[in-house]
């Protein structure tokens, strides 16, 4: 009988939770449907960006290996994902200003539901642009894709996880700091050198000699290989290429999530300590 | 509420602490290292405040800028971590249980809007019920409610930007009463508003919050009139000490516990008799001291008289009417509370 009340007290709280990041979606969105021309050029400036890298990509045509691909789809994949990447690991970071955080706070959510409820329209809009990025890239610039299902849904997953690791360490972070912060600005600024974004990171080694290594210590890292391995190489979760790989990339979740929570709650105590919370 | 011995410091800035403001202990290498720690220099914005506040009272937290009223309110809700002593909510400690504590007491802070400028006053309180976890149905009944309550209906639907500092102001108060708490804190509730607007919002607290729902309402302010005005008792704060705390009345009282009385007379000319009067009335008992006022031209005009607060007038006009004096009028001239604060908070100073 206990454990059924219990059950049902944990049934109402997470729909409580789901309502309150419903409820930040919701907010993030009308907000941004008021600034029409702001979200019109949004628009257009991500699709130009994608027939800007695709022209590139088209010029400088060559194979790439490490993932059984041409460049046009190795590169467009990979502006899609990080299309998906950054929005997700600056999303409450943008989001913070002290008109709303004490506020907010003072409503008693969760920090889940205070970091997804922040992400959740960001991501939800790069979502929606995500497909008709991809439809260009494939049927304008002929990008190929051989996608596996259901290694993609476990890679967005474990993506996510990473991200959002990421994105509560820099939230954490910012409300101590206030400004920028200097850990995710540097895993940020890292990876667009040495995620492998534009290109495949073994060639990083041509250039700086066991580059590669270092490179795949950054979670950003997993999160391109991850997509392009489910999104360009059709792996199946049963391969053991990609079981290995989700377990790696597992593993850099299973550290950040929990690494981001405490960071988040040190940077909330520590800013409550300084009365600095409703500072900017 | 609850607070006992609270004590809250703030670090310095480094560069200040090492130019050795006051409060800092910079005198040495270790001295800098230790601020540069953050361990060494302090502001102490509240130096054991002890204070309780009863179930029911608007409360009144008085004080100049500075004086740590924003800090004590930000303590209760959370958004702030003491260093030192307890503070309880409705008995809920508010280091150790935050979550019940905010489910007690909500606040209007000054700086914290909360509120998107581009949505609608009922959208935002819409996004605050859901936060507050309200059902849906609740949550539209509540919203109508409070914007009826606080006269802000007709323009629901308007952005929160096309609104003004009073309805800014009154909508926060919606979005603080969303959660049915019994208490309620205020920042400086009036502070920018015009007349009108602060007189409704004082009316707000004093009969609707207050007396019809019996909320508890601790306000900080620096105005007194409005403390006098509305609050049952208040305490006033300075330098993060309380100096005293008792009803308005009394604090009043605190600094001249007579009453000062003007009363002006017909202008007869000044006499002897006259001078046997004023020996008369000095030795009365409730009598504590009284000047008159005679212009050069022996015209004996007023006389100021201070009297025990609770001894009646009406014996030292017999003793005038006695002396066949006629009274053109009396006034009679309590002691304000800003006299009360100003001599309290310079008593402080000189400590």
């Amino acid at each position: 009988m206990k454990s059924t009340t219990g059950l049902k007290a944990k049934g109402m709280n997470l729909l409580v939770a789901l309502r309150q990041i419903s409820a930040f979606t919701k907010r993030d969105m009308y907000g941004w449907s008021t600034y029409k021309t702001a979200a019109i050029t949004q628009l257009v400036s991500v699709l130009i960006g994608v027939l800007a890298w695709g022209i590139s990509a088209t010029y400088l045509d060559r194979q790439v290996p490490e993932y059984n691909t041409n460049y046009i789809s190795f590169l467009i994949v990979g502006l899609v994902i990080g299309n998906i990447v950054m929005p997700i690991a600056q999303g409450v970071e943008r989001r913070l200003n002290p008109w709303t955080l004490e506020t907010i706070l003072m409503t008693g959510v969760s920090v889940p539901v205070f970091v997804l409820g922040n992400i959740s329209w960001n991501y939800i809009f790069s979502i929606i642009i995500f497909i008709p990025q991809l439809l260009i890239g494939v049927y304008w610039f002929g990008a190929e894709l051989n996608l596996n299902i259901y290694s993609t849904i476990l890679a967005f997953a474990i993506s996510a996880i990473i991200l959002l690791g990421l994105a509560m360490v820099s939230t954490g972070m910012r409300i101590v700091t206030k400004s920028t912060d200097p850990v995710t600005w540097a895993v940020n600024t890292l990876s667009q050198l040495l995620a492998g974004m534009t290109f495949p990171i073994q060639f990083l080694d041509r250039i700086f000699p066991g580059a590669s290594s270092f490179a795949w210590f950054l979670p950003q890292t997993w999160v391109y290989h991850l997509c392009r391995e489910a999104l360009l190489m059709g792996l199946s979760p049963a391969a053991p290429q990609m079981q290995l790989d989700l377990l790696k990339g597992l593993a850099f979740a299973v550290i950040l999530f929990p690494l981001g929570y405490y960071v988040f709650r040190w940077g909330l105590k520590r800013s409550k300590k300084d009365g600095t919370l409703g500072f900017f | 509420m609850e607070t006992i011995n609270l004590v809250k410091r703030y670090p310095t800035s480094i560069k200040k602490a090492i130019q050795g403001r006051p409060g800092s202990h910079t005198t040495s290498f270790k001295g800098i290292f230790e601020v540069i720690l953050r361990r060494g220099s302090f502001i102490t914005a509240l130096d054991g405040v002890t204070l309780q506040i009863k179930k029911g009272e608007i409360f009144g937290l008085l004080g100049p800028n500075g004086a740590g009223k924003t800090t004590f309110i930000k303590i209760l809700c959370t958004l702030i971590l003491h260093d030192e002593g307890e503070a309880y909510v409705n008995g809920f400690d508010v280091r150790k249980e935050p979550s019940q504590v905010l489910r007690n007491l909500q606040a209007v802070i000054g700086g914290s809007i909360g509120f998107e400028w581009r949505l609608t006053a009922r959208q935002g309180l819409e996004f605050y019920a859901s936060l507050y976890g309200l059902p849906k149905y609740e949550a539209r009944k509540k919203i109508d409610y409070l914007l009826d309550f606080t006269g802000l209906k007709d323009r629901a639907d308007d952005m929160y930007q096309r609104y003004s500092s009073g309805m800014r102001r009154k909508l926060v108060l919606c979005r603080t009463l969303l959660q049915d708490v019994p208490i309620v804190l205020f920042d400086e509730p009036t502070v920018g508003l015009d007349p009108p607007t602060s007189a409704e919002i004082r009316e707000l607290l004093r009969d609707k919050l207050s007396r019809d729902e019996g909320k508890t309402v601790l306000i900080s302010t620096h105005n007194m009139w409005e403390a006098q005005e509305i609050c049952d008792r208040i305490a006033i704060l300075y330098r993060g000490k309380i100096v005293a705390c008792d009803s308005p009345d009394n604090i009043r009282r605190l600094i001249r516990p007579e009453t000062v009385y003007n009363i002006t007379l017909q202008s007869p000319k000044f006499n002897k008799e006259h001078e046997k009067m004023l020996k008369d009335l000095q030795e009365m008992a409730g009598v504590k001291n009284l000047t008159p006022r005679v212009t050069p031209e022996g015209v004996f005009q007023r006389l100021t008289l201070y009297l025990d607060k609770n001894y009646s007038l009406s014996s030292v006009l017999k003793v005038l009417f006695s002396y066949g004096l006629e009274i053109k009028s009396v006034d009679a001239r309590e002691p304000d509370l800003e006299e009360a604060f100003i001599a309290l908070t310079r008593e402080e100073q000189k400590e």
